[in-house]
């Protein structure tokens, strides 16, 4: 599908594409041989697209690697070798990435063909992020040249002018975009797609490679003096850090700065205020143009920065006018203020155009057309939706079964017992009513957090982690549990997939199902953890036989955290069944339905069970069958045997 | 172009069926030669919870979130979710409001009264449509995941799209299984009164 839809066309055609989509496109027109990711919203679908197409486009190399540092490493080496690469993750993944980033910044290919371009989507709001951070801190401490979008067919541009920039300068060059850009689509002119142009003959020598103290300086120099000086001029000289209505006097003697998403909004708001103002909107956002910044500040008496989550370009705005000598009053945020009341703009969540038109009109005092206090002053009576497991989904059984046997160890012992979350589906154990939270982090540190306290008191701590997630770096955290004897329960869900993002593949995944697989090769979980020296217990969801396997799930949790609490080992219980998801693809559901003459309406299914696909109805359970997947767990909790197969 | 600078605002549900409306309506507007933006969020509303997005086209691109009190249209695919969207609506009272009479309750949650709902879209517009979109899909093809394309059938008559174009929209977007069956329910939304 990927294929019809990105590669298909001629140059010139439109297309209406996503953010995503049109990056991919951007790096098939730049000649791309590797791409290396990890999924994460809002950057999966870019790897999805690469892994459908890249046998048939000819490229070198295409992984769903292991976490995102190894995805940086791989995409590193091959750039650093004569490869055009490029490497996706989102937010947070580049923290796992950094390590290497730094070594890497400063290594200076010498094949012609050499460039790396990083894909990093941010999620201002949270949308699908364990926590809202502003990678673009990171460009000042690596050192690295960026460019962000502000819709599709930038994201397009940009990726092509991202490659160009790496290929001439020999750094690696971020694009950075947002849940907003990455996920809107809109109208794209696509252009030519590149064969590539990769030598087989490099020159992988040390001075290129070798972070030590034997080159390393020597390399840091060249890429911050000479690399980044030329980055800077090209920055300055960029036809994407543009200023529109540059001559346009306004009686405020007001210009606005802003980049990527926010341009946009901004451009909304101005309208609705009918507002005409000089924007200057920056798409070379590292270095930042400062003798351009500081030519348009010279014609005004204030500027307004627009810019999502940290006040990146506004400090260096405030920066560049001290060291001109300006008396421009800067707007925006306030960087050096921590105070919600000093900020035209939030620090926390997204902009949009309201936000935006609320500081344009505290700025100017203008009266807009209508009030926007009088709208936002209306409360409505909003249904709070919880997310939920999957319809069908093994793990809500797990989660029920952990409240038995916690409920039944608690009492037993009087312990304390707290409860450890990953990233991951099963994060939604943690809403009420199961509650499953004490601590959660980030990828892979449940097990971790669970020593943290279990090395320092008698409490019970239990890790809940998933097979994807275990993976990505869940691993040297049990390791280190075992090698220093952490009492603590870990329960490894073992799904198969990276269910939260869309069921993509990791190492431990089943070959025969997904496409590529025939080229992979399986790792084996419990076969690699009883190789570790733990102490393993394996159990398999088996739904013909629901409340048998719920009632062994929940006794063998319950003894095994016992022998925690007793003897100090650290146990591990890895619960098996294969995602919903994936196997709906494969097969057709089997969907449920309610007799309503033998539903004694004891709500047992849609109040403690919390199946999505179960409502109340009419005094009754009802199935819906639009939700129903019918993995058939219902029919065998009911105890009226009321539920059937809808097809009987 | 009498359809300029236009949004549509979506809500309802994860799982109804609403970024295949976007990206229908996107693509046959895109055909037409308008610029389109649309928005929307995945992940975590793809399990019982809410969705919101966007679709707006014109002369030229525009932000893909609007400014409140701007929507021309609102669609709501499930009744009470469009509660979270009316700050979207005009202060005019001119935006049309287009409201599936379909109820998802929650347990233990008191669902918005008959009389409440009435009120407040009074309070916000002058022109509500409510279209039994999942009774109607229910009935006619017994698959309430088309009730999505009953509401696009509905909406045809405030667009500037003819209804062969988007007919044959949905003939590349279905694979044939699903497809009469949603060209039948997409005929029902046309009629509609």
């Amino acid at each position: 599908m990927s294929y019809n839809k990105i590669v298909i066309g001629k140059p010139g055609t439109e297309k209406f594409f996503l953010g995503n989509e049109a990056i991919v496109r951007g790096a098939l027109e730049s000649g791309i041989d590797v791409y290396t990711y990890y999924p994460g919203t809002p950057s999966s679908e870019v790897g999805e697209a690469f892994m459908e197409t890249f046998k048939k486009v000819g490229m070198k190399w295409v992984e769903s690697s292991i976490n995102e540092k190894v995805a940086m490493e791989v995409a590193g080496a091959a750039y650093a070798r004569g490869a055009s690469a490029m490497v996706g993750m989102k937010n947070v993944g580049l923290n796992v990435a950094s390590d290497p980033l730094f070594a890497l910044v400063t290594t200076h290919p010498k094949n012609k063909n050499s460039a790396l371009v990083i894909l990093v989507a941010d999620d201002p709001q949270q949308h699908s992020s364990a926590v809202e951070m502003d990678s673009r801190n990171y460009l000042k401490l690596f050192k690295i040249p960026a460019l962000e979008p502000s819709n599709p067919q930038e994201c397009l541009e940009f990726t092509k002018r991202a490659f160009e920039i790496s290929r001439e300068l020999k750094l690696p060059v971020i694009i950075r975009t947002v849940t907003m850009v990455s996920h809107a689509r809109s109208n794209v002119i696509i252009g030519k797609i590149k064969q590539s142009e990769i030598q087989d003959d490099f020159d992988l020598s040390k001075e290129a490679n070798v972070a030590s103290r034997l080159y390393f300086l020597k390399l840091k120099e060249d890429q911050i003096y000479i690399r980044m000086n030329r980055a800077l001029e090209m920055s300055e000289n960029s036809s994407i850090n543009k200023i529109e209505n540059e001559n346009v006097k306004n009686d405020y003697e007001l210009g606005i700065i802003t980049s990527g998403v926010s341009y946009s909004y901004v451009r909304e708001a101005l309208d609705f205020l009918e507002l005409k103002i000089p924007i200057l909107k920056i798409g070379f956002i590292n270095p930042l143009p400062a003798q351009k910044i500081a030519k348009f500040l010279e014609h005004l008496q204030q500027v307004f920065v627009v810019e999502e989550n940290d006040g990146y370009i506004e400090t260096q705005v405030l920066a560049i006018a001290q060291k001109i000598g300006l008396k421009v009053k800067i707007h925006g945020k306030d960087p050096f203020a921590y105070s919600k009341e000093d900020s035209l703009l939030p620090f926390v969540g997204e902009l949009n155009p309201t936000k935006i038109a609320h500081a344009l009109i505290k700025i100017t005092n203008i009266t807009p057309k209508f009030d926007l206090n009088l709208i936002e002053g209306k409360d409505y009576e909003l249904l709070g939706r919880i997310p939920r497991l999957c319809p069908g989904c093994p793990h809500r059984t797990t989660g029920f079964a952990i409240k038995q046997a916690t409920a039944k160890i608690k009492s037993k012992t009087r312990k304390k017992i707290y409860f450890y979350q990953d990233i991951g589906c099963y994060t939604l154990l943690a809403y009420p009513p199961l509650s499953f939270a004490n601590v959660k982090y980030c990828m892979g540190s449940s097990i971790a957090l669970a020593q943290g306290v279990a090395q320092i008191n008698g409490s019970l701590n239990i890790a809940i982690i998933g097979d994807g997630t275990f993976f990505h770096s869940g691993i040297s955290a049990l390791l280190n549990g075992i090698y220093n004897k952490a009492p603590i329960l870990v329960l490894i869900l073992d799904n198969g997939w990276i269910g939260m993002t869309g069921q993509q593949p990791h190492p431990g995944s089943d070959t025969r199902y997904y496409k590529e697989g025939f080229f992979k090769q399986a790792i084996k979980l419990v076969e690699f953890l009883q190789g570790t020296g733990a102490l393993v217990s394996v159990i398999t969801h088996q739904k013909s036989v629901e409340q048998e396997y719920e009632t062994k799930l929940e006794d063998l949790i319950y003894e095994k955290g016992l022998d925690v609490l007793e003897n100090k080992n650290l146990q591990v219980i890895v619960v098996r069944d294969e995602c919903i998801q994936k196997i709906i693809k494969r097969y057709k559901p089997e969907v449920r339905s309610v007799n309503m003459e033998l539903c004694t309406n004891c709500g047992l299914c849609y109040n403690q069970f919390l199946c999505p696909a179960i409502i109340e109805k009419d005094d009754s359970a009802y199935i819906k069958s639009t939700l129903c997947l019918g993995c058939g767990i219902c029919e065998e909790i009911c105890p009226n045997d009321a539920i059937k197969r809808e097809d009987l | 172009m009498i359809f300029d600078n236009y949004t549509i605002v979506m809500t309802g549900i994860g799982g109804q069926g609403l970024i295949s409306l976007l990206q229908i309506l996107g693509d046959v507007l895109m055909k037409n030669g308008y610029k389109v933006t649309t928005a929307e969020t995945h992940g975590l509303s793809q399990r019982g919870g809410r969705v919101v997005c966007f679709l707006r086209f014109g002369s030229m691109l525009t932000a893909p979130i609007p400014l409140i009190g701007t929507a021309d249209i609102i669609i709501a695919t499930e009744k009470s979710c469009i509660l979270e969207v009316l700050k979207y609506s005009k202060p005019d009272k001119s935006t049309k409001l287009v409201i599936s009479t379909y109820e998802e309750k929650l347990i233990n949650v008191e669902y918005p009264s008959e009389k409440y709902l009435f009120n407040v879209l009074h309070e916000n517009s002058n022109n509500i449509y409510l279209i039994p979109a999942t009774n109607i899909a229910e009935k006619l093809v017994k698959n309430p995941k088309t009730a999505n394309i009953v509401i696009l059938g509905y909406i045809v008559r405030f667009l500037p799209l003819n209804e062969k174009e988007l007919e044959n929209s949905l003939i590349q977007k279905f694979s044939e299984n699903i497809l009469s069956i949603n060209l039948n329910v997409f005929k029902e939304g046309l009629k509609l009164k």
